[in-house]
């Protein structure tokens, strides 16, 4: 085989080399420093770098360098107009003492070229697509200061334009990945104001009846800790957070004498007050949540499992989940804290108010979870407690923790 | 799976390094990390013995491109030795070996270095 020949089918098998290394599974910089080696192993210059054009700062920016030992620039400052003129993809030489061939071409005053031929570039290769400049690749003299050939030159160019399409690529796709991350942090943004304006709401709804004052706020907290006991979804919790929150938004048209009445009410006032979930429903219906049940969850916190709730008297399996946690978490509430007309129950005879109205009024599975989320919070077995720290601590947790592990014992069998 | 290793050992004031298996992608660094590790330690007299190199190629030229041009500025000698018929031909197609010194086997390389002749 004749040297010509030899030569061309080292050639060939680098460009296959390229090809392997710059579609490689590997990071973007370690494919960037692989095709360098190839190029450089290619031509048998002993330096060489690339740099990718960075608008933005109107400057070359070094991808990867080698054989310069520390005096190759990071970032080149360079004005597109400088490049503009050069052919695309083809190498110049930038002299060896003479006149360089861009400056004798553009005429220009080009600090940055005599940075790089200081450090010892010997041949500038402009990288561009079909209209954008994308970057820049430079070699040294090859080893031994052997000259380049007109064939060096025109595997130099095929290969410049197999690197600008690869840079352009990964410009693209740094492009497409800022977008996606401007977008999550809108979305961040928007749903951290969907949430506060929720929550002042249900402040605003809460702040109406100082006797349920962050009555929202607590049910909605145990909605979650049931929720999440039961094994839901974090997504759904999410939505089963904002029916806990909103669920008394109806209470908003009830007058002030019917909440703070400490007698009885009349049935008349009665009728007024149970309207009050048909209200929220009203209100929560003509807007359009990402959860499918927040209103339906809502309209039904007063029904029953035997069917004496209301608005709709909904029986038994005629409740979703969620609806059974609301109805659950909502009596919790109102037991342990002061109403009007009452004192709050303490934390044993809330449990003992709850069990008496399982199968009634409760769910057991509902129940049963709800007793085991407790007994966890009061043993440290949760970082994070959603019950207890909205409970009195007048309760003995050792009595309570066995009241709870009898009743989920009667409710197993 | 990298399927490129390098060792090495000391003999007097010669390094003797073994690239073994494929000298043909980034993992290749090693070869040159070796050598530069003997030449900033002071021992300038390197031996690169392929015997047990399967295949090279652009990748793997560029990095021995280095230990030739780092030893070249350190004034030190660069042996190569024991080479494939395959290898051979295609360091002298590119030219390296005439900036090298070229042995048949690890011996002579270490012979003719330890003769002081060499340099």
């Amino acid at each position: 085989m004749n040297l010509q020949l030899k030569k061309i089918l080292y050639n060939l098998s680098a460009l296959a080399d390229l090809g392997q290394e710059i579609t490689s599974a590997e990071k973007f910089n370690t494919q960037i420093r692989a095709a360098l080696y190839v190029i450089m192993g290619t031509f048998i210059a002993v330096k060489g770098a690339i740099l990718f054009y960075q608008r933005d700062q109107a400057s070359l920016v070094t991808l990867s360098s080698k054989g310069f030992d520390g005096t190759w620039p990071e970032q080149l400052p360079v004005a597109v107009e400088q490049i503009a003129g050069l052919e695309k993809n083809r190498p110049y030489t930038l002299g060896d003492g003479r006149q360089p061939e861009i400056l004798a071409e553009e005429g220009q005053d080009a600090k940055w070229l005599e940075t790089v031929r200081a450090a010892g570039a010997a041949l500038l290769v402009p990288l561009w697509t079909r209209d954008r400049f994308v970057g820049a690749l430079f070699l040294s003299e090859k080893l031994g200061n052997e000259r380049y050939t007109p064939e060096d030159f025109d595997l130099l160019r095929l290969i410049a334009h197999q690197m600008a399409i690869t840079l352009h690529n990964h410009e693209l796709f740094a492009d497409l990945t800022r977008q996606v991350e401007e977008n999550r942090r809108l979305y961040d943004q928007m749903r951290r104001i969907y949430h506060d304006t929720i929550q002042a709401f249900a402040a605003a709804i809460d702040a109406k009846d100082v006797y349920t004052k962050n009555h929202s706020y607590r049910v909605a907290r145990y909605v979650v800790a049931i929720g999440r006991e039961l094994g839901w979804a974090e997504q759904e919790i999410e939505g089963l957070y904002i029916a806990g929150l909103l669920h008394d938004v109806g209470k908003i048209i009830l007058r002030d004498e019917i909440l703070k009445k400490q007698s009885p009410l009349s049935q008349q006032e009665r009728d007024e007050v149970q309207r009050h979930s048909m209200v929220s429903f009203d209100i929560l219906s003509k807007i359009n949540f990402p959860w499918a049940n927040i209103v339906s969850t809502v309209r039904h916190h007063h029904e029953r499992l035997d069917g004496n709730g209301y608005p709709d008297a909904l029986k038994g399996e005629e409740l979703s989940e969620g609806e059974k946690i609301l109805i659950l978490a909502d009596s919790f509430d109102a037991m342990t804290t002061d109403r009007p007309y009452r004192k709050r129950l303490d934390l044993r005879a809330a449990l003992e108010e709850l069990t008496r109205n399982i199968g009634t009024q409760f769910d057991p599975r509902i129940m049963t979870a709800f007793c085991n989320v407790l007994d966890k919070e009061i043993n440290h077995q949760l970082p994070n407690p959603d019950i207890l720290p909205h409970l009195a601590s007048d309760f003995d947790p050792s009595i309570i923790v066995s009241m709870l592990r009898a009743i989920t014992q009667q409710l197993s069998t | 799976m990298e399927n490129f290793d390098v060792e090495s050992k000391r003999v007097d004031d010669v390094a003797v390094i073994y690239p073994k298996g494929y000298l043909n992608n980034i993992v290749g660094e090693k070869l040159e990390k070796e050598c530069t590790a003997f030449i900033d330690r002071g021992i300038l007299k390197i031996v690169l013995d392929f015997h047990e190199m399967e295949f090279i190629n652009s990748i793997g030229i560029s990095l021995l491109l280095s230990i030739i041009e780092r030893l070249r500025t350190s004034k030190g000698v660069l042996c190569f030795s024991s080479m494939k018929k395959a290898h051979r031909d295609v360091f002298e197609m590119l030219g390296l070996t005439k900036y090298v010194l070229v042995f048949e086997n690890e011996a002579e390389a270490l012979k003719r270095l330890q003769d002081g002749t060499a340099s």
